[in-house]
């Protein structure tokens, strides 16, 4: 046999025991040729181009996943952000626009389809600010879009005045869906230095300076880095603890490109970049969580939790930067909470707090990820929360992003189901203390000095 | 001659076994041949004298393959079912290796299905069916993702 046994065997106890999946293959359009001052024009030109881009999206990587015997749990779509192609236009276009997608992505079959967003770290320009306000009616009135609206940047600082707005627009959308216990909040996302080829929802999105049509790639795979550390001795030291997950790393990203590619050449499209994070799921065992109390931790939220996670995240990035050489997107240890069975756990047992998890996103790859806070919680402190990651992300030069949940009517001790990838969230208590007068007095947050460097 | 196919292999190993005749073993056989391929591969300019022909050969036909992976109870038939199936869609084997673990069997066969008249989906929904008739839980993939996974 040119493959030995034990590689056969390994690959499939990867995908048969430990839940390794590709978990989304994304195909990135760009919308910029679609622009017109006719609103159902706009509206016919994004609807056609879609439709006729990724008609076969789904049944390739269908095709892909039965001749390798690799799961892609998820086949997406982003686009180039909608308040670009849309700048003259008013709230409620926006609104029918966000509408015309989720039927696209509802003809294709596609479950989340991400780029209802807007670039405002430095400024806005009215058909942006147009677009944030429509973003609550938008996410209440479609099933399958996601948005996300970058307010800080190193190079730029942070837009203070997005960021009050945001804390606005993320209640005003739990309201809008606060029947389903605000699930709208779980399709929006505020970013500090969004990338522009993240293939991962809800903050995905087709950058300005990407090519007409892209295949982007994000892997999984967990359940397959518990198992090393757990086959291997608890006296291990922590260097020969990176290298062995170095080694997985590397062959789930290797496994990630390679369908990516396949993926990207079936349907004659450039193949863009390997996203190597981490992504947990709600399965048990497919569990970020479960790795740091594998390292040697008896719960995510003990000291030593956030080194374990920069260990973690550090040791997935050098597997992955060997093993291929576009890896982009956002590239580390996802750490949502409702996603992850782990940390679930972790927030019913009160284990892990907000702050914790505030800390853990400095060297992790996103942010405070699927939190669910009480519903009282006001837009000024939501505002505040997302200062303080966009902080986190100007000043480590990173990307941070917010997606949190204020459901209405629920409080700490109760928590939210929505079913699937989304996953469970225990209400997490976070700070009610006053800071309306720092939100409300906005402005530019000058780029820190780190900004400046050439 | 750069590289030498299963074919030539064949070839050659039929006419060692011709020309040792009656003290033909299976070893003295082996040997032969192997040292036979060594030198035609040496000849021709390879820079690797590759001891184990059939492992190159193997690799470098371009082409169609996928690795059958069969686990389940040991019974009689095993090998004879998914062979045969195989045999139906004319798919060739090139190689196979099988492991007894107590009562836990598990087979890997390597398939070329260049030459079969069928796609790749239905081989695999056929080898499949007749695995889950042995009780056996049967995985068919590309070969390539091995490849990519487990080689630098």
């Amino acid at each position: 046999m040119p493959i030995a046994i034990e590689e056969i065997l390994e690959t499939i106890r990867m995908t048969e025991v430990e839940h390794f999946d590709i978990r989304t293959v994304t195909m990135g359009i760009s919308l910029k040729d679609c622009c017109s001052d006719d609103l159902n024009k706009l509206k016919k030109n994004i609807y056609e181009k879609i439709m006729r881009v990724a008609a076969e999206h789904v049944m390739v990587a269908k095709k892909i996943e039965s001749d390798y015997g690799i799961s892609i749990a998820n086949k997406r779509i982003a686009v180039t952000p909608i308040s670009l192609i849309a700048d003259a236009y008013h709230k409620e276009d926006f609104i029918e626009i966000a509408q015309t997608l989720d039927k696209a992505a509802h003809e294709l079959g596609i479950d989340f389809l991400g780029g209802f967003s807007a670039l405002v770290q430095k400024g806005a320009t009215p058909g942006e600010q147009n677009m944030m306000h429509a973003v609550p009616d938008a996410l209440a009135s479609t099933q399958h879009i996601c948005s996300s609206v970058n307010v800080a940047t190193t190079k730029a600082g942070i837009n203070m005045d997005a960021v009050k707005l945001m804390g606005e627009v993320i209640k005003q959308t739990a309201q809008l869906t606060g029947d389903k216990d605000a699930i709208g909040c779980a399709k929006l996302v505020v970013f500090a230095n969004v990338p522009e080829d993240n293939p991962f929802i809800a903050g995905a999105f087709h950058g300005v300076s990407e090519p007409d049509v892209v295949i982007n790639v994000g892997i999984s795979g967990p359940g397959v880095i518990l198992r090393t550390i757990r086959e291997i001795p608890d006296t291990l030291d922590i260097s020969t603890l990176s290298d062995h997950i170095r080694r997985m790393a590397f062959k789930i990203t290797r496994a990630g490109e390679y369908l990516g590619k396949k993926v990207a050449e079936m349907q004659n499209v450039q193949f863009g970049i390997v996203d190597i994070s981490l992504a947990p799921t709600p399965v048990p065992g497919d569990s970020v969580a479960d790795i740091l109390k594998a390292i040697g931790l008896e719960d995510v939220g003990a000291a030593g939790t956030t080194a374990a996670l920069a260990l973690l995240n550090d040791s997935v990035k050098r597997g992955g930067m060997m093993a291929s050489s576009y890896v982009g997107g956002m590239s580390g240890a996802f750490i949502p909470v409702s996603e992850d069975e782990g940390m679930i756990r972790a927030a019913e047992r009160g284990n892990i707090s907000i702050e914790k998890l505030e800390a853990m996103t400095s060297v992790c790859s996103v942010g405070l990820d699927m939190i669910a806070i009480p519903g009282k919680t006001s837009a000024e402190i939501i505002s505040g929360i997302i200062a303080d990651e966009c902080a986190i992300g100007i000043s480590n030069n990173k990307t941070t992003a917010v997606r949190i949940i204020p459901v209405p009517g629920k409080d700490v001790g109760e928590s939210v189901n929505y079913g699937g990838l989304l996953g469970m969230a225990p209400i997490m208590g976070c700070s009610q203390l006053s800071n309306n007068i720092f939100i409300n007095r906005g402005g530019r947050f000058p780029a820190p000095v780190k900004g400046i460097n050439n | 001659m750069n590289h030498l196919d299963e074919k030539d292999i064949r070839k050659l190993t039929e006419e060692t076994v011709k020309q040792l005749g009656s003290s033909a073993t299976p070893e003295l056989v082996e040997n032969v041949v192997k040292e036979a391929i060594d030198r035609i591969q040496y000849k021709a300019g390879s820079h690797v004298i590759d001891t184990s022909p059939l492992k190159k050969a193997a690799l470098q036909q371009s082409g169609n393959r996928i690795i059958v992976t069969a686990f389940g109870k040991n019974r009689v038939g095993i090998l004879a079912g998914l062979t045969g199936i195989l045999a139906r869609h004319k798919c060739n084997i090139l190689d196979l290796t099988q492991k007894l673990l107590q009562e836990f069997f598990t087979i890997m066969i390597l398939v070329d299905i260049n030459e079969s008249p069928v796609d790749f989906d239905t081989i695999k929904t056929d080898v499949t069916r007749v695995g889950e008739e042995l009780d056996l839980k049967v995985v068919i993939q590309h070969e390539e993702i091995f490849n990519a996974m487990h080689r630098v």
